[in-house]
């Protein structure tokens, strides 16, 4: 490439930037070019990966990554962590009008409401004596390290629009995912692997179904969407080499390719083909770093067994040790998914099957960032896209319906308060009224933790300065921070 | 307004704005209400609530409280703006805004000027511009002498013609979505006169495949899918819409038909299948099929749903953002959302929360079955000349089910209180168009109907045709140039980018109603012009001055979108089945991508036989889980009204045209087609194949570079060949 192409290149790149904030991410990923590679092989050496938008972070970042564990479905605030001496006392009896009336009801709309007591007891555990109830007895462990919001609340009751709202802040479809908020504010520390990777579980009730419009980027560039690892075939879909062809012939033709579009581009001058050869660069290498990622076979059986995984199973217990695998890779948002929390009915029975399920590898996962040092800069948060009612629903033995005016979530690891609960609700554990944590403040939250402050992260979209914490106030919860 | 910009401002322009284009005076809007709807309209704008300090920024009239004409310096705005004192300062540091240096200065200037305003450009009626006199012979058609004008204004000259090569692929491309035959290629390239060129025209704007080119635009404007969209994510039944869209393309149907048709063709008299079909517009929004959905509240979700797809296909508006407020940049209100969601109040759309179920596909009355057309035109000749049972019943047996509008007894529309669903406090609005742009004219006096919306929207006498006919021109700009006159395909507004050429979007608009609505007029008229047939290759000076392509001095070059990359491939490797219509196909994807899907589970079968490799725009499109390789290529989901698709370059691109078993099997049917159909050398082979990717020979460096490509790959190479060609970008560009 001739010194006078690469100039006029770097030209049109910077007018490509300036044209619109959203050509950034195809631009940026050629506009690091001389950032040497650690590839032994000149030939093959690209640009790495895109750094973030230039001013970013606004401030130190606290977390360099996020783990969101989400408990699809809505687990119940009132048999996890908010115990309510006034919902046993009011067991079976008729919900006070009080609380209900005028108020949005999914699946118990038009029926009689009743309370509907724990179906679990709470103890205090830990330095900090956090209430925790008897499903969790691996979280339980974990008291002195999490900070427990139990003040949480959203605005939609419905599964579908409620993902979609946590993620991303509004329940309009093709707004971007906070993953892809994060990743494009900061870019990320791995070139060889997506910034931000999405896995999920079944097991509990029928499953959650997940639209990918929870990890889309919206009117981001495409390149900040969440990937979605498998569990079987391909952990990425297409990474595997065709039946037939070899790494090295594979090799071969990503060279073929690569030279026969850069001899092109001596004529055209094209930026986007710059791009183009460094993006076939890095679909080999994803190639061959996926599948190490996947391989976990480098584990002692100490750690598999303290997250109960079993290699390829696809379980809750495998993902959260990829978690860990992806954290220590430079992945910068990593969201997990269970989707088995939605118990209309036989709670304590599904309840049981869930936390089962996941209570054991999510106190691994944190237990294992901390003896690793990775938890100070991993912010983790457990949760799900809202709680359940304080009323009786009937769907085979006793359940609980949608529930948004309060509900709780943890959050441990970087910048956080550990062993804290914060916020309270009403006596029957269905309004939020003390510290009252929206969604919106939770995205606040995370930012500032990763450094952004979410004022100033915004990308014009339809004319509007598009934030995640969207155009009412959010404010970072100062009680929280460590 | 035809005053001078002094020198400084120029110089401002020149240096800061190169792709922006030194402009000769200040215009209100291109060059102030940016300004302004960026930093002030939030507070002292349309919206009424939000208005701080009961000033107004957006009319004239209003303004006069913040300045003073021919007198910046005694102006309040302009004090404001300077002012280094955070309590003063304008806009206030926390909103995060900041009026640039520059663009005080031009605030200043247009003050000093007279602070005139004008009104929204895109909400003026279009005239009919004269084209520019020019003496120069290198204008093809009136468009040329536009783009020609603007371009000799800044001191450039247009870009040589493209090779007779990129011009075939390129019309190609653009008016039928496939690749040219090589005997096409041969046949043009050996006389590629104008005559020729337009004979080429002709021939593939009559080409069945236009209306499949055509089809995948408008498709994704109106969230054209073959799922609901919500939670369950279930099939629904549709695709005999598509067909109709497709249709209408080909049959040239006149703009403003196509739009009465699919607005409210079952108000129309005695409506045909047609019309009844393409009333499964109304019902493409997304539904939720979810237990525990309260009704009221998805139908005020739907309702503003339709808003949303209505101002963004065909007002280039964000009506959408007046749902809970008034419009913050633009002269909507709420109030207008509302009285425009009720022109829609009287479609039956509630059934599903009864009926509805988790089978595949649900139910989503009021449904019809159908045929498409041409099997209804089959049918009607067998049966006419007495043809078997058999053969009949063969055709019959293609009955599809599909959507359909039905009016109702309409529901009553109330005006939302930000947009809260439960707050029954907001006063009741009857059907009405936005209350800037006018009254319907109604002959009865009943209440108005999508019949009155649809003729309103086309009406460019006393309606919004003049609106509408600039959305759709500039979007035909935008398919047939790259990027559209006004780069805000989507946004029409005080926040969108104002035209490069507005006496050409205007002329073109002008056109485009006058000349009957007529769609492929319109396009031959671009494709037959100088500009359009000019090379993407830019000069280093173009590079330099207009890297954003926003002169038209030179074509551009893209990658083609994700349908087109599939045919291509398909085509090259001789698999591509060209099927009219019908039933979506689903071709290869990987297993267990439905994974996340409930309500029900569901395996995909993906078709058996040649339907597997039917064009891109008949894939099965399941809103929450596209097909892998069009979501890697930038197909959008079709939840929304999508004007412009992003065009990214992605390693999870290059993975899926790498690895994707379509465009593997593509390769191994090219391979088969290459030992086959070349001569017995490698070298012959070689050239054969390179030909038939990229419809040219290949230089002797592409020789060499394939050539150890074959010679690593022996004894058969033809596989891998296959493969680099199929993946090169020259491939899978428009260029």
């Amino acid at each position: 490439m001739s010194q006078t192409h690469q100039i006029s290149n770097a030209i049109n790149r910077r007018a490509f930037l300036n044209r619109s904030g959203l050509s950034l991410g195809s631009a940026a990923l050629t506009s690091l070019l001389s950032r040497g590679a650690a590839s032994a092989d000149p030939a093959h050496e690209i640009e790495t990966g895109y750094q973030g938008l230039p001013g970013l972070p606004h401030f130190a970042p606290k977390a360099k990554r996020v783990i969101f564990l989400c408990m699809a479905g809505g687990p119940s605030h009132l048999e996890t962590f908010d115990y309510k001496p006034k919902l046993d006392e009011l067991d079976g009896k008729a919900m006070p009008d009080s609380f209900t009336k005028g108020q949005p009801i999914a699946q118990l709309q038009g029926q009689a409401l009743k309370v509907q007591g724990h179906m679990t007891k709470f103890k205090r555990y830990g330095q900090s004596g956090q209430l925790i109830s008897d499903f969790l007895p691996h979280t339980a462990k974990l008291a002195d390290d999490i900070c427990i919001v139990r003040s949480m609340v959203t605005e939609q009751i419905n599964h579908d629009p409620a993902h979609t709202f946590m993620n991303t802040g509004t329940i309009l479809s093709g707004r971007p995912s906070m993953g892809s908020w994060i990743n494009y504010g900061l870019g990320c520390e791995t070139e060889e692997l997506p910034g931000f990777v999405v896995l999920t579980s079944v097991g509990g009730r029928n499953p959650q179904p997940i639209a990918s419009r929870q990890w889309s980027a919206g009117f981001l560039p495409s390149r900040f969407q969440g990937v979605e690892f498998n569990s079987a075939g391909d952990p990425v879909h297409y990474v595997s080499n065709p039946e037939g062809v070899t790494a090295s012939q594979q090799r071969q033709l990503v060279d073929s390719i690569q030279q026969l579009d850069r001899h092109r581009n001596t004529s055209l001058r094209d930026p986007e083909i710059d791009t183009r050869i460094a993006a076939y660069e890095m679909a080999f290498r994803m190639q061959s770093s996926v599948p190490d990622l996947v391989d976990v076979s480098d584990e002692p059986q100490h750690v598999l067994d303290m997250y109960g995984a079993t290699p390829g199973d696809g379980s809750y217990a495998s993902n959260c040790l990829l978690a860990r695998r992806l954290a220590e890779r430079g992945t910068r948002f990593i969201q997990l998914y269970h989707r088995g929390w939605d118990h209309h009915g036989e709670l304590e029975r599904y309840m049981g099957i869930c936390c089962n399920l996941t209570d054991q590898p999510t106190w691994a996962l944190v237990q294992d960032l901390k003896q690793r040092g990775m938890l100070d800069d991993t912010l983790v948060i457990w949760g799900g896209e809202f709680g359940r009612t304080p009323m009786f629903q009937g769907k085979g033995g006793p359940g609980r319906d949608h529930h948004i005016k309060g509900f709780s979530m943890w959050m441990a690891g970087g910048g956080i308060k550990p062993g804290i609960t914060y916020g309270a609700t009403d006596e029957l554990g269905y309004n939020a009224v003390d510290d009252v944590v929206h969604v919106r403040d939770l995205h606040a939250t995370m930012l500032q933790l990763t450094g952004i402050d979410h004022l100033r992260f915004s990308v014009q979209h339809q004319g509007l300065d598009s934030r995640l914490t969207g155009v009412e106030e959010a404010r970072s919860i100062g009680g929280i921070l460590a | 307004m035809s005053r001078l910009i002094p020198t400084f401002v120029l110089g401002l322009f020149s240096a800061l704005l190169p792709c922006s284009l030194a402009a000769k005076e200040i215009e209100f809007n291109r060059d102030i209400r940016p300004i302004l709807s960026q930093n002030c309209f939030a507070c002292h704008g349309p919206d009424a609530h939000e208005r701080k300090a009961k000033l107004r920024l957006d009319t004239e009239a209003g303004s006069r409280d913040a300045l003073t004409p021919g007198e910046p310096s005694e102006s309040e705005m302009i004090a404001r703006i300077l002012s280094t004192d955070p309590e003063e300062r304008m806009p206030p540091p926390k909103h995060g805004k900041n009026v640039k240096p520059e663009e005080a200065e031009l605030l200043s200037e247009w003050i000093a000027q007279g602070a005139t305003y004008s009104a929204p450009w895109a909400y003026v009626a279009p005239v009919k511009h004269p084209a520019p006199d020019l003496t120069d012979s290198w204008p093809s058609n009136w468009v040329d002498k536009f783009i020609l004008a603007r371009i000799r204004e800044e001191g450039l000259s247009p870009s040589p013609d493209a090779d007779p090569v990129t011009i075939v692929r390129r019309l190609h491309f653009d008016l039928t979505g496939l690749p040219p035959t090589p005997e096409t290629v041969a046949e043009f390239t050996k006389n590629p006169d104008m005559a020729n060129y337009e004979r080429l025209v002709d021939q593939l704007l009559a080409s069945d495949h236009f209306g499949e080119r055509m089809a995948i635009y408008w498709l994704d404007l109106v969230r054209f899918a073959d799922t609901v969209g919500y939670h369950g994510d279930q099939d629904h039944n549709i695709t005999p819409y598509r067909d109709y869209v497709i249709d209408a393309f080909n049959d040239n149907l006149p703009f403003d038909r196509f739009t009465r048709e699919q607005l409210a063709g079952d108000l129309l008299e005695n409506p045909t299948i047609d019309q009844k079909v393409a009333t499964g517009y109304n019902r493409l929004l997304q539904t939720s099929h979810e237990g525990g959905v309260q009704p009221k509240e998805y139908m005020a979700i739907y309702a503003a749903d339709r808003i949303r797809n209505l101002s963004g296909v065909w007002m280039g508006g964000t009506l959408g953002c007046a749902q809970c407020h008034d419009h913050k940049f633009d002269p909507y209100t709420a109030r207008d959302f509302y009285s425009m969601s009720a022109f829609f109040a009287d479609i039956d759309e509630e059934q599903h929360f009864k009926v509805g179920t988790n089978a595949l596909p649900t139910k989503r009355p009021p449904e019809i079955d159908v045929l498409s057309r041409r099997d209804r035109e089959l049918l009607a000749e067998l049966e006419s000349r007495g043809a078997d049972r058999a053969e009949i019943d063969a055709v019959k047996a293609r009955t599809r089910r599909t959507m359909i509008t039905m009016a109702k007894e309409p529901r009553s529309t109330r005006i939302l209180p930000r947009g809260n669903w439960l707050d029954e406090s907001g006063e009741l609005v009857a059907p009405a168009i936005p209350e800037f742009l006018g009254e319907l004219e109604l002959a009865g006096s009943g209440r108005a109907t999508r019949l009155d919306l649809a003729d309103w929207l086309t009406d460019p006498q006393d309606g919004a045709g003049g609106l509408t006919a600039r959305v759709f021109v500039n979007r035909l700009w935008y398919l047939f140039f790259g990027e559209g006159i006004s780069s805000s395909l989507g946004d029409f507004g005080g926040q969108g980018t104002p035209p490069t050429h507005p006496e050409l979007l205007d002329r073109l608009s002008v056109e485009f109603y006058e000349s009957g609505w007529d769609i492929k007029h319109l396009i031959k008229l671009l494709v037959m012009s100088h500009s359009y047939r000019q090379t993407s290759i830019p000069s280093a000076e173009l590079m330099q001055r207009d890297p954003g392509n926003r002169l038209f001095a030179r074509q551009s070059r893209y990658r083609l979108p994700a349908e087109l990359i599939r045919d291509n491939a398909l085509s090259i490797g001789g698999l591509l089945n060209l099927d009219y219509g019908g039933p979506s196909a689903k071709p290869a994807q990987p297993a267990g991508y439905y994974r996340h899907l409930n309500f029900p589970t569901r395996t995909y079968q993906q078709d058996k036989g040649s339907s597997q490799y039917r064009r891109g725009v008949y894939v099965h499109w399941q809103r929450q889980f596209l097909h892998p390789m069009l979501k890697a290529m930038d197909a959008p989901s079709r939840e929304e009204c999508t004007a412009r698709r992003p065009r990214s370059n992605t390693p999870t691109a290059a993975i899926v045209l790498l690895n994707d078993p379509t465009f593997i099997e593509a390769a191994e049917s090219f391979a088969q087609r290459i030992r086959s159909e070349a001569g017995d050398s490698d070298a012959e082979r070689l050239e054969w194949a390179f030909q038939a990717a990229v419809s040219r020979k290949p230089d002797p460096q592409e020789r060499e570079i394939l050539g150890r490509l074959v010679a690593e790959n022996q004894p058969d190479p033809w596989k891998a060949v296959a493969r680099a060609l199929l993946n090169l970008s020259e491939t899978n560009t428009r260029n």
